[in-house]
């Protein structure tokens, strides 16, 4: 996945699996809102009365989602952090059709 | 001549979308009724068809695996794992107001609604096939630490706008050496 390339290891174990953490940097991490257009929302609308999946929704999250995690990451490479474990998401609807998404972590250093 | 060109240009910033969203919600409203009839009709048989589906490719994912590629423990005790990455996926899933109508009902009566819960385990069974599917496309020999969060896509605020849940499944993806 693209934020793996960055050069920053995001796992969301513990301990890295098969390395060995050397140093803790501290909490990072990185929040978004986003919000789909008004013709889409309404076509979400109109999907919701004959209900299954509102792929509008899912990949506004999707986007949502990859663009806190970027940013989680962005926060981490200024602590020179060369990984970011125990990663945590948390999401809240703040209106109909926005949502805020949360990615958290602790960023580390390991060998 | 210029003020009252003036207030012509107000007058019609202010009525353009008032026009618009009630052009909007008369179609809406005159919709409503036949996607309603429609979600009556498909909506029982499309989550018949996505339970089939994800049973179909479940099974799929197994034979090509040998066993279940996911495990929610975590990986601290394999030591020969390689390379390791974070992998997730996720749905969003609603109701059909016919089924939120039945659900109503139900609650009437009590017990467990049977409707609700088919719909949101249909939509986790789903996103948990997605992330097999993701991780078997990026590479992954198994995804450990698995964890599913369900979110509520509707602010307990307003009770506007869709009813859906939010399901989500992440992890971390290893390969072995």
């Amino acid at each position: 996945m693209e934020q793996v390339v960055n050069g920053v290891l995001v796992v969301n174990t513990e301990t890295i699996p098969g390395k060995k953490i050397t140093e803790t940097l501290g909490v990072v991490s990185g929040s978004t809102v986003r919000a789909k257009h008004v013709g889409k929302d309404i076509f979400a609308l109109f999907k919701n009365i004959v209900g299954g999946e509102l792929t509008q929704y899912t990949d506004l999250l999707q986007e949502a989602r990859q663009e806190a995690v970027a940013r989680m990451v962005a926060d981490a490479m200024t602590l020179d952090a060369t990984a970011v474990v125990n990663v945590r998401f948390a999401t809240s609807a703040i209106t109909a059709g926005a949502a805020e998404l949360f990615a958290y972590g602790t960023a580390v250093k390991y060998e | 001549m210029a003020i009252e060109f003036e207030i012509y240009y107000i007058l019609f910033i202010l009525v353009i979308p008032f026009l618009i969203f009630s052009l909007i919600w008369t179609i809406f409203g005159l919709l409503y009724p036949l996607v309603f009839v429609w979600g009556i009709i498909t909506s029982g048989k499309n989550i018949d068809k996505m339970i089939e589906d994800v049973n179909r490719r479940e099974s799929e994912t197994r034979k090509l695996r040998g066993k279940d590629p996911l495990s929610t423990i975590d990986g601290g005790y394999r030591n020969n794992v390689s390379d390791s990455g974070l992998v997730y996926a996720s749905g969003v899933f609603g109701p059909s107001h016919w089924h939120l109508l039945i659900g109503w009902l139900n609650n009437l009566f009590g017990g467990s609604v049977t409707i609700f819960q088919k719909v949101i385990s249909t939509g986790r069974a789903e996103v948990i096939q997605r992330l097999r599917e993701n991780a078997i496309a990026d590479g992954w020999d198994d995804v450990i630490n698995v964890r599913i969060d369900t979110a509520d896509m509707t602010p307990q605020s307003s009770q506007k706008g869709v009813k859906g849940v939010e399901v989500f499944a992440y992890g971390t993806g290893i390969k072995y050496s």
